[in-house]
């Protein structure tokens, strides 16, 4: 059964909506700055430059919840817009967090710790299930829910689950992606690995010394054809495959080979039913760590030998998003098949040594893109592919 | 949608763990019960176990004793957690509230991320297969259980679907402004393997479906065994938390009383479900009304 | 000297929950990494900058330097001596 993608929809810190994302791809201006907030301003970050209550008003939401929820209820509105919900077309919504509404939660905790008192309603939105019920009720959607949380991974199983259960029957359409604040929470845990890059992150580069975080939320809906005979909706592009393989290597390293992640790979063009040289771009996980750059360049090298596609990161430009990363850059994959581009890895100067790969520099425009790869890996040694295509 | 359950193991405040049928040791909990632990150090490496938090030794061992129990290796892996791994959450949060110097502590960090668990479970198993990792609140075993089936569906032959919750004291505080319940909050862990129909000697999950606007319970169990042609009369036993009608099912079991407050806890009612004794012919269905508007319907033959 | 490495023993074991060993079951010069010796992790190693900066004042801005540091109890306390 094909599945085809209808809507898309993107917030970070390049852009608010999809136009301002694709425009900044372009001009290969990068989002990452110094941080704003007590937590955050020792840090290069790629926030969102809106308040919680700038968002609320700007994108007139009806819910008041956590910055993980409003900036998912941002973009699967987006991605949803011109779709009409009809009683004849059975839609859900599944969505990836990590750290749902602990940008709430950890406030009100800092309190509590310090002086004994707290506000105990503002707990009721840390679940990371709440982010997803948000976000169906913003768009009115009453139909099945369904929360992935499996670190920055999150978003791309989120699309898997979302395809799989087209696939199955058991839905006709689908708002699939993720969204993640940033949070003193993560910023505090990311230090506490050490790998942080106190300058611009550099993936793929033999200088790299870690990642820039980042906030946002990507989404897209996808519809089986039938689905699209009733609701009239224009294909961008197809979902054409995908695959969550475990590593089951260490708690948060990759494998030095990348065995998880060319798993992933493998299975999820075998799912296409594609060749290593249908594959025109990867969107590539890079997120500049000394570690998931060599293991992931390692199993793109397995997978696809000597005939290497075009590949980038794009964490540069917003840094990490965690578990929106995966909705953030199969938007990103869907521009490229619709516009015809490879999107810059920024900041490269070196190829790793070890593998002498070099990934697009420039945003560069090229006749066709006929299938994107977009990788996703999380913490736990959660691997994820899935593969966007042309029409 | 369906599947055989051919082996199914529980560790909570019963004294379930390696039970033949966990009805005999059942007792309604009272209110300073603990979790019945076995030895963790019989399942678990001693180098993991140093780090893991109760709700990650339960999962683990859990998982680990399903995966000796089956022929086969886990083809996929399903686990459902509704507020994930909280000791080391809250652990991390007093971490970097308090910390004065540059460094910090990682290992609270990095188990504290709701994947944890089916992570240290692919990692104790060596198993390199799908791993996944739900939370949708109350109904974050039924998602978990959706998915499984549908692994199943797409010809997957033996795969792994789990529930773990951990309680701390923390939670309490947020009753009954945040959470209103009668039981106190408890820690479980219940995982189960799948297998395709006609594998099993034990009961199989007919089908699970999840509910997030429920006005009408009455009509969307109706409408749940009417999708599974089974005729409401055939309901032998209803296993159920929150309020349901009082119309359906021979017998009804509230299993909170068994279980106490987590969100997850379903899972428990569906070993309960396994383990019953079933006449011929008659089916077990799985209630879970524990927050208002949250319906879980699980069908068990 | 060797007060400082049976204090060390005591915080290792502390700051890396190894509950069930006590200061006697680790020798000065075993390796603490690896399957050899008391099979610590990547982890372990974060956690031993912690407890470099936290107990010693000493800090580790790259994590990589701390392999050789930490090879035993021996390396260790020498780092501390030389760098306090």
């Amino acid at each position: 059964m094909e599945i085809f993608v209808t809507g898309i929809g993107a917030i970070s810190c390049i852009g608010n909506n999809v136009q301002e994302h694709f425009d900044t791809l372009i001009a290969e201006r990068s989002g990452i700055k110094k941080g704003s907030h007590p937590h955050s301003e020792r840090f290069l970050v790629g926030e969102v430059p809106l308040t919680n209550e700038e968002l609320i008003d700007r994108f007139q939401l009806k819910i008041n919840g956590s910055r993980t929820g409003l900036l998912g209820c941002v973009a699967a509105k987006e991605a949803f817009s011109g779709h009409l919900l009809r009683e004849d077309i059975r839609t859900g919504v599944i969505s990836g967090t990590s750290v749902g509404g602990m940008d709430v939660s950890e406030i009100q905790y800092r309190s509590y710790m310090n002086n004994g008192t707290h506000d105990i309603s503002k707990y009721k939105e840390h679940s990371s299930g709440n982010s997803s019920e948000e976000i169906a009720l913003e768009l009115g959607i009453d139909g099945f829910v369904n929360t992935i949380s499996t670190a920055c991974s999150s978003a791309a199983n989120a699309i898997m689950m979302g395809a799989r259960m087209i696939r199955s029957g058991a839905l006709d359409r689908v708002i699939v992606g993720g969204t993640d604040a940033l949070s003193e929470f993560t910023i505090s845990g990311f230090r506490s690995l050490m790998i942080f890059d106190e300058e611009w992150c550099r993936p793929f580069d033999e200088s790299r010394k870690g990642l820039n975080l980042g906030e946002g939320a990507g989404f897209i809906v996808i519809e089986s054809a039938a689905s699209i005979e009733k609701s009239g909706s224009t294909s961008l592009a197809r979902l054409k495959g995908w695959s969550n393989a475990s590593d089951a290597y260490h708690q948060t390293a990759s494998s030095p080979d990348g065995y998880g992640a060319t798993l992933s790979i493998s299975e999820a063009m075998k799912v296409a039913n594609l060749k290593p040289e249908d594959i025109d771009y990867i969107n590539a996980h890079g997120t500049a760590t000394p570690n998931n750059d060599l293991s992931e360049s390692k199993a793109i090298m397995q997978v696809f030998g000597e005939q290497i596609p075009p590949f980038s990161s794009t964490k540069a430009f917003t840094g990490h998003t965690l578990a929106a990363a995966g909705g953030l850059e199969a938007v990103f994959s869907v521009l490229a098949i619709q516009h015809g581009y490879l999107f810059a890895n920024l900041n490269h100067r070196n190829a790793i040594e070890e593998t002498k790969l070099v990934p697009v520099t420039r945003t560069t425009k090229v006749e066709t893109i006929r299938n994107v790869l977009s990788n996703s890996f999380g913490f736990g040694g959660n691997n994820s592919t899935i593969i966007l295509g042309e029409l | 949608m369906s599947a055989v359950i051919t082996s199914i193991v529980s560790i909570g405040h019963q004294d379930s763990f390696g039970k033949e049928n966990i009805w005999e040791t059942l007792q309604p909990l009272g209110t300073q019960s603990e979790v019945v632990a076995p030895d963790y150090k019989t399942y678990i490496s001693p180098a993991s176990l140093r780090r893991f938090s109760p709700v990650l030794r339960m999962a683990l061992t859990a998982a680990q004793v399903c995966q000796n129990e089956t022929v086969l290796p886990f083809d996929a892996i399903s686990v459902g957690t509704s507020l994930g791994c909280l000791k080391d959450t809250e652990r991390f949060l007093q971490t970097f509230i308090t910390a004065t110097g540059d460094t910090l502590s990682p290992t609270a960090f990095i188990q504290s991320t709701h994947n944890t668990i089916a992570g240290a479970i692919s990692m104790a198993l060596g198993n390199h297969s799908y791993n996944m990792t739900h939370t949708q609140n109350s109904l974050s075993f039924e998602t978990a259980l959706i998915d499984g089936l549908l692994c199943i569906q797409e010809g997957k032959k033996s795969v792994l679907v789990g529930a773990a919750d951990e309680a701390i004291e923390f939670l309490e505080l947020l009753k009954p402004q945040v959470i209103q319940s009668a039981f106190p909050f408890t820690s479980g862990a219940t995982f189960l393997s799948l297998q395709p129909e006609g594998n099993g000697t034990k009961k199989a999950v007919m089908d699970c479906s999840v509910h997030f606007n429920n006005t009408n319970t009455e009509e969307a169990i109706a409408t749940f065994l009417k999708n599974n042609q089974v005729d409401s009369d055939t309901i032998e036993l209803v296993l159920f938390a929150g309020e349901i009608p009082r119309t359906i099912g021979a017998k009804q079991v509230n299993y909170e009383q068994y279980t106490g407050l987590y969100y997850s806890s379903a899972a428990f009612a569906c070993h309960l479900a396994t383990d019953y004794a079933l006449s011929k012919e008659k089916y077990i269905l799985i209630v879970n009304h524990q927050v208002n508007g949250k319906l879980g319907l699980t069908l068990i033959r | 000297m060797s007060e400082l490495k049976e204090n060390l023993k005591a915080q290792i074991i502390e700051q890396l929950s190894l509950e069930d060993l006590t200061p006697a079951d680790i020798k000065d010069d075993a390796p603490l990494f690896g399957d050899e010796g008391l099979g610590l992790d990547s982890i372990d190693a974060l956690e031993f900058i912690v407890l470099l900066e936290s107990n010693y004042g000493i800090k580790i801005a790259d994590p990589s330097k701390g392999r050789e540091i930490f090879h035993s109890v021996n390396s260790l306390a020498a780092f501390i001596e030389s760098n306090q």
